[in-house]
C-alpha cells in the first residue's frame, strides 16, 4: 500500500500548562476527506493549527508525517509550499495589504519554494479569475484590502479561494461552515465539492452535521477530551446529530 | 537682582556662538552663549538633546552650484533649486506660479533654536506666489553641496485665495558631515486647496534640522506630509496655524531610522479660530539602534468652539535595542470641541505573519509585506500618482537596505 498523505501518531499537545490533544491517531489517505466533530473546546481548531504551525504549540510526544516526511519539522510557508492548506476558522484581516497581492505573494511564493517559475501577471490574472467564478466572487472584493471590511461569507469564500489557487495536497477546513447563511453554505460546499479529487485529501473540521450533508466525508473521527474516540462512516455523524456528544464522552472515560 | 550664570559651552555650541556673532545676530549669540542648545531638561526638546548630540558644527557654507541630480526626480514637475542656501536660477515659470528672492529667514519669531539659529543665518529665501489651478507639482528641491557645510535655507510658499498645488520640497546633498537648518513658511488663502510634502534625505554624515509653518485661512483644504528618512540626526518642528474659518489640515508624517540614527518630528497644531478641523497621523519605524521620537501638541484656544482634531501615532520596533518615543499632549480651553489622541507601538503582528506565512509566503518576505502596508498610508496619502510613487520609492529604498 502506498504512504499515506497524512499520519498522525500519538500527538500530544500542550498550550501553556494544559494538555489539549492527548494522543491523537489519525491516517488520512490520498482522495479521501474526513469529517472532525467534536464539541467546543475538545481539541479540534489546535490540531488544525498544528498542522498548519502556529507557534504557542507545544508538541509533548507523537509525530505527523505528511507524505512521509516530519512535518513538525517545516515552517509554516515550507507546509504550504509541500501541500498543506488550513482554511482559517476566523481569516484574518490585514489592513494596508490588498488582496490581489497578497494572492500572487502567496502563488509565487510557493512555486519558488517548489523550485517552478513564476506565474506572470497574465497566467495569475486568469487563474484569479478562473477561481473566483467557481465561488462565485466579484471583482471588487479581491481590490479591497485582505479580508478587511469582509462580511462572515465573503471571508470564508475567500479562504476556498485561495484554496482553489493554490491547490493543495491536504485541505483543513477549520469549521468552514460557521458564520454562514444557507445559501453561502452551499456556495462553499460546491466549490470545496469541485476541488476533491484523487490526489487531495481533506479534514473537514465541525460541529454540525449540516454541513456533511454538502460535503460528505468517507470517514467521520468524533473528538472528545483531545482525542479520536470513535470513527465511523458518514452515519456516524448523524448519530452524533441525534444523541449529541454526551454519550461519546462515556466511550470516553471507559 | 537675578543673574544667570553661564553654562560651560561644549565645542558646537561655541562654533555656533561665533557663527552667530560673525553674522551679526548679537542677541541670539549671547542667548546661546547663556543657555547653551537645549537639553533634556527643556520639555520641547526633552527626547532629543542637542547639547549631548550635537558633536560639531562645520563652518557656514560658501556658495556652490548645484553638483548631482535630484534625489528624487518627479516628473513633470517643476523644479527650483536652493543649493547651500543660495536660490538658483530656474527654468520659465509655468502658468500661475511667480518665483522671486527676499532677504533673511521667512520664519516667525519663536522661542526654539533651531528657529532662532535660521532667523539669524539665512542670507536670501525663495519666495514662490501660486495662483489658480496650478498644474505643474512644485518641487523645492534643497541642496547641501560640497565639503562638510553648515547650510541655511528659507522658502515662502503663498498660495492665493482659491487656488489649487501640490508643492513637494526636499532635502538632499553631497555625502558629508553637513548640518542643515532649512525653514519654510506656507501661507494658505481662502478655500486653496495644498498638499506640502518636505522630505528630508540628506547624507546619513549630516544633521538635518527644518521648521516649517502653515498659516491656515477659511475654508482651506490642506494636507502636509513630512517624511524623515535622511541624516542620523534629525528634527523637524511643524507648527500650523488655523486662522480662518472653516478649515480642514490633514496631517501625516514618518520617522524611519535604523542604526544609530536619530530622527524627530516635533508637531504643534493650534486651531485658534471656532469651526476647523484636523486629522494628524504620524508614523515611525526603528530597527538597529535607532530612535524615533514624535511629540505632538494639539491646542484649541477659548472660542475655538466646534473644533474636531484627532491625532494618531503609531510605532512599529523592528529590533530589541530600537527605540520608539512618543508624547501627545491636547491642550484644550474651549468647552464645545471633539479631540482625541491614541498611541500604538510594537513589533509585528504574529498572528499576520502566520497567516501570510501559512500561504506559502515566506517570513522575511511576509515582515516585508506588513512594514509595506504599515507605511503604505502615509505614501498612499498623497493624490499625485509622480509623488506618491517618489515616497513609496523611498520607503522601498530603506526595505531594501541592509539593518
Amino acid at each position: 500500500m502506498s504512504t499515506p498523505l497524512l499520519e498522525i501518531k500519538n500527538l500530544h499537545v500542550r498550550v501553556e500548562d494544559n494538555e489539549i490533544l492527548k494522543g491523537v491517531n489519525l491516517t488520512l489517505n490520498r482522495g479521501e476527506v474526513h469529517a472532525i466533530m467534536g464539541r467546543n473546546g475538545s481539541g479540534k481548531s489546535t490540531l488544525s493549527y498544528v498542522l498548519a504551525g502556529k507557534d504557542d504549540y507545544e508538541v509533548t510526544e507523537g509525530e505527523i508525517l505528511f507524505n512521509g516526511e516530519d512535518l513538525l519539522a517545516m515552517e509554516p510557508d515550507e507546509r504550504a509550499a509541500a501541500g498543506v492548506f488550513l482554511a482559517f476558522q476566523y481569516p484574518i484581516e490585514i489592513p494596508g495589504v490588498s488582496t490581489m497581492t497578497f494572492l500572487k505573494a502567496a502563488i509565487n511564493g510557493q512555486r519558488k519554494a517548489r523550485g517552478e517559475a513564476e506565474l506572470t501577471t497574465p497566467e495569475f490574472m486568469k487563474a484569479v479569475k478562473d477561481a473566483a467564478g467557481l465561488l462565485e466572487i466579484k471583482q471588487d472584493m479581491l481590490k479591497r484590502p485582505l479580508n478587511v471590511g469582509f462580511s462572515g461569507g465573503e471571508k470564508k469564500r475567500a479562504e476556498i479561494l485561495q484554496m482553489a489557487l493554490l491547490q493543495p495536497q491536504l485541505c483543513i477546513l477549520d469549521e468552514t461552515d460557521s458564520g454562514l447563511d444557507i445559501d453561502a453554505l452551499k456556495v462553499v460546499s460546491e466549490g470545496v465539492n469541485k476541488l476533491r479529487s484523487a490526489d487531495r485529501s481533506m479534514l473537514v473540521i465541525t460541529h454540525y452535521q449540516r454541513l456533511l450533508n454538502y460535503i460528505v466525508p468517507d470517514l467521520v473521527h468524533v473528538f472528545s477530551a483531545g482525542r479520536v474516540v470513535e470513527t465511523g462512516d458518514k452515519s456516524l455523524a448523524l448519530e452524533l446529530e441525534a444523541k449529541g456528544y454526551a454519550d461519546f464522552d462515556e466511550t470516553n472515560a471507559a | 537682582m537675578h543673574v544667570q550664570t553661564p553654562v560651560r559651552l561644549s565645542a558646537a555650541e561655541e562654533s555656533l556662538v561665533a557663527q552667530l556673532e560673525s553674522a551679526g545676530a548679537k542677541d541670539a549669540a549671547e542667548r546661546l552663549r547663556v543657555v547653551g542648545l537645549p537639553t533634556r531638561r527643556v520639555e520641547t526638546y526633552h527626547y532629543t538633546d542637542l547639547k549631548t548630540l550635537l558633536s560639531a558644527v562645520p563652518p557656514l557654507a560658501a556658495p556652490a552650484n548645484e553638483a548631482s541630480a535630484p534625489a528624487i526626480d518627479i516628473p513633470g514637475a517643476y523644479r527650483i533649486v536652493i543649493a547651500n542656501g543660495v536660490v538658483q536660477s530656474a527654468t520659465t515659470a509655468p502658468a500661475g506660479v511667480i518665483i522671486g528672492k527676499a532677504a533673511g529667514s521667512v520664519l516667525t519669531t519663536r522661542d526654539d533654536v533651531i528657529v532662532r539659529l535660521n532667523a539669524a543665518l539665512v542670507g536670501e529665501s525663495l519666495n514662490v506666489e501660486l495662483a489658480g489651478s496650478v498644474d505643474p507639482v512644485i518641487h523645492i528641491d534643497r541642496r547641501m553641496e560640497g565639503e562638510g557645510a553648515h547650510v541655511q535655507s528659507g522658502a515662502k510658499i503663498h498660495v492665493a485665495s482659491g487656488a489649487s498645488a501640490t508643492i513637494i520640497e526636499t532635502i538632499s546633498g553631497s555625502d558629508a558631515a553637513h548640518i542643515g537648518n532649512a525653514g519654510s513658511y506656507v501661507s494658505v488663502g481662502d478655500g486653496a486647496e495644498v498638499t506640502h510634502i518636505l522630505v528630508d534625505l540628506s547624507a546619513r554624515q549630516a544633521v538635518n534640522f527644518a521648521t516649517v509653518e502653515y498659516r491656515i485661512a477659511a475654508e482651506v483644504k490642506l494636507k502636509s506630509v513630512v517624511i524623515n528618512a535622511g541624516a542620523h540626526l534629525a528634527r523637524v518642528n511643524i507648527f500650523a496655524d488655523f486662522v480662518g474659518e472653516g478649515a480642514h489640515g490633514d496631517f501625516f508624517g514618518l520617522n524611519v531610522v535604523d542604526t544609530d540614527e536619530h530622527r524627530d518630528i516635533t508637531l504643534d497644531v493650534t486651531h485658534g479660530v471656532p469651526n476647523t478641523t484636523s486629522a494628524e497621523l504620524y508614523k515611525q519605524i526603528a530597527r538597529g539602534r535607532g530612535r524615533a521620537v514624535f511629540q505632538g501638541k494639539i491646542n484649541v484656544a477659548m472660542d475655538a468652539q466646534k473644533t474636531d482634531a484627532k491625532m494618531m501615532t503609531q510605532g512599529l520596533m523592528l529590533s530589541d535595542e530600537a527605540e520608539i518615543l512618543t508624547k501627545p499632549e491636547l491642550e484644550i480651553f474651549a468647552d464645545d470641541v471633539v479631540c482625541g489622541h491614541g498611541a500604538t507601538c510594537g513589533d509585528l503582528d504574529d498572528t499576520h505573519l502566520f497567516y501570510l506565512m501559512s500561504r506559502g509566503i515566506s517570513r522575511q518576505e511576509a515582515e516585508t509585506i506588513l512594514i509595506r502596508a504599515f507605511l503604505a498610508e502615509i505614501t498612499d496619502a498623497v493624490e499625485d500618482e509622480y509623488v506618491s510613487e517618489a515616497l513609496s520609492g523611498i520607503v522601498e529604498r530603506w526595505l531594501k537596505k541592509d539593518a
